[in-house]
């Protein structure tokens, strides 16, 4: 069974959405364990559900519009799936699912640009270790 | 009771920004229906300067769903600019990666977008009516769906080395031969695939008898259609001729080359959408209307090619004496070039040759232009440039796919608010099954709006009231 599945996503020419992303392309040269998969997305898709079944432990890294949009859940658009939409249809369709977690920053410019303003910026230099942390804990008893 | 126009925005589970209008008249009866295409973009615009070896991985930007097609028509109008033959392999393995493509942009098709009709219903309550309705109602078709998506991305990234946007394919070649362990991968993993192809076949052909209705009146009616057959006017996707064909079955035109496109393809643009239409020139509008795609592709060819799949097109043929006209029968079409693929990768890689080294003509600009022909999931694309002395980019043509269907589109979506919609007892079921004919289509509008010449724009200037007072075109 996969340990843990690292999905970072967004879109890295459009400011700040591009946290996840870019997070996941740091956390894929700074992990060096075959049993952690990362995975730098433009988007969330259906076919993440499979590999959610199939790990112990997910974690989650995208920007958000503000603090409260981390709460937000499912959706039935098949390009706008959120993380607990995905971890919902891997339970229904493969009976179980990893235990997840979502780490977001709120973003401040989603406009055209390569660029992360200075929060962003900030946040995606403490991701490594947030990450590192969560990976040193226990593994869950059950998913 | 007044004219009244029932807008449906946006049109759900297609690729790409649309809106449907239809327009009823004091009866209530359909007069009208347009399928306006609202987002648009400038690729042919603004790659002009740009070296034409960058082509392929800009013009690849065009689409998360399709960015191989584009990849692959791109760096065919390049080989033409270097003026070089490809090495043998390269046409292999750039054939099965655009194979693979068309496998999951097929089940994406079927399984994410329209599934949910066919088995909840096309009247069922709309909030359910989507992939997670399916994997409430059919959890292993749902497994099937993400498992065949799944394996025609897998295939992209082993050989490419990413799902989306991939490098891999450049002017003259490919970047890298396969190995013997990626050729292993895709061969290991095509039992499953094709097992899952062949009872999703199994199970959409005992359904269709429900649609009855639907294959009446789903964009059923005459056109032309077009799309690329191999020498012997077997089914192809990678190369070959473009072959035209009639309603009845009878050869239009029996292929032209890539290079002679612009002789027999004109487009239009029309003031209510970005979308262009295409039209068989020699015809002119609207008589040249044609279709492309999975159903053009199996009612053009003279055999299929691949053992499973040409039997399930012999069964596929025997719908009408001519071509078969319902678009409903793209979802079925769909899943015959599913099974194709899957059995063509096979074919492909299992030879030796696969493994061949020698996957790249490294030459210079030749040629002042050039043209390159695919077939992308949804029918015939074509990618045409032009470059200076320096091999920067001129002049660049774009035609899509869903530019071809686009007459087809609008004439389908008139052909079913027509049937199903009456203004004066309105269903959403109805509204779901103009919707449902475009997605038998499977347009991708962010590959298809491109500027090229006059923008198909019309501003109109109205008063306090409402009233039109000017229209700028």
């Amino acid at each position: 069974m996969l340990r843990v599945l690292i999905v970072g996503y967004g879109n890295p020419l459009r400011g700040d959405d591009g946290f996840g992303w870019r997070a996941a392309e740091r956390l894929r040269s700074a992990i060096v364990d075959p049993d952690v998969e990362v995975l730098a997305l433009h988007q969330l898709t259906p076919e993440l559900m499979e590999p959610l079944s199939r790990a112990e432990r997910a974690i989650f890294i995208d920007a958000a519009w503000t603090a409260a949009a981390v709460c937000r859940t499912g959706s039935a658009f098949t390009h706008h799936l959120t993380p607990s939409a995905l971890i919902g249809g891997a339970r229904s369709l493969y009976g179980r699912a990893a235990e997840a977690t979502l780490l977001t920053t709120p973003g401040e410019n989603f406009d055209f640009g390569e660029h992360l303003s200075p929060a962003v910026e900030n946040a995606l230099e403490e991701i490594v270790e947030r990450v590192q942390k969560i990976l040193r804990r226990p593994p869950p008893s059950h998913a | 009771m007044p004219r009244q126009k029932i807008v449906i925005d946006p049109v759900t589970r297609i690729e790409g920004h649309s809106k449907i209008s239809i327009h009823l008249d004091e009866q209530g009866h359909v007069e009208e229906a347009y399928f306006h295409v609202t987002q648009f973009r400038g690729f042919e615009k603004f790659c002009e300067g740009r070296p034409f070896y960058e082509m392929p991985s800009l013009m690849a930007r065009i689409c998360g769903i399709c960015p191989v097609s584009h990849l692959i028509a791109s760096a065919k109008a390049c080989d033409s600019i270097l003026a070089v033959r490809i090495p043998e392999n390269t046409a292999r393995l750039r054939r099965v990666l655009n194979l693979a493509q068309i496998v999951q942009s097929h089940a994406l098709s079927f399984f994410y977008l329209s599934s949910a009709d066919f088995l909840l219903g096309m009247d069922s309550e709309p909030s359910k009516r989507n992939l997670f309705g399916v994997l409430e109602a059919r959890p292993e078709m749902a497994r099937d769906g993400i498992r065949l998506r799944q394996f025609g991305q897998q295939v992209i990234e082993w050989l490419a080395g990413e799902r989306i946007h991939p490098a891999w394919i450049v002017p003259g070649g490919v970047n890298e031969p396969l190995t013997a362990e990626r050729r292993d991968r895709v061969l290991a993993a095509l039992p499953d695939a094709l097992a899952i192809a062949g009872r999703t076949l199994d199970w959409f052909k005992s359904e269709m008898e429900r649609f009855r209705e639907e294959i009446r009146t789903f964009a059923n009616f005459p056109s032309l259609f077009m799309g690329l057959v191999d020498a012997e006017g077997g089914l192809e996707h990678y190369d070959g001729k473009l072959r035209v064909l009639d309603a009845a079955g009878h050869m239009v035109h029996d292929g032209f080359a890539a290079e002679d496109y612009a002789t027999y393809i004109a487009e239009l643009a029309h003031p209510w959408t970005y979308l262009k239409t295409s039209y068989y020139k020699p015809l002119g509008y609207p008589e040249g209307t044609y279709r492309v795609g999975p159903l053009a592709r199996l009612n053009l060819i003279d055999k299929c090619g691949t053992k499973r799949a040409g039997q399930e097109w012999a069964e596929f043929r025997d719908l009408e004496r001519g071509a078969v006209l319902s678009s409903f029968y793209y979802h079925y079409a769909r899943l015959i070039e599913i099974l194709f693929a899957l059995e063509k990768i096979e074919e492909l890689l299992a030879a030796p040759e696969s493994l061949d080294p020698n996957v790249r003509a490294y030459a210079r600009a030749n040629n002042s232009e050039g043209v390159g022909i695919a077939e992308a999931p949804r029918g015939t694309l074509i990618h045409h440039y032009k470059v200076d002395r320096d091999g920067l980019i001129t002049w660049a043509n774009l035609i899509i796919a869903t530019g071809h269907n686009n007459a087809a589109m609008n004439r389908g979506v008139l052909q079913v608010a027509r049937h199903f919609v009456h203004g004066n007892r309105l269903e959403e079921g109805m509204l779901n099954r103009v919707e449902a004919v475009i997605r038998a289509f499977d347009p991708c509008l962010s590959c298809s709006t491109h500027a090229d010449g006059r923008l198909a724009l019309e501003i109109e200037l109205r008063d306090h009231a409402g009233d039109v007072v000017d229209v700028l075109r």
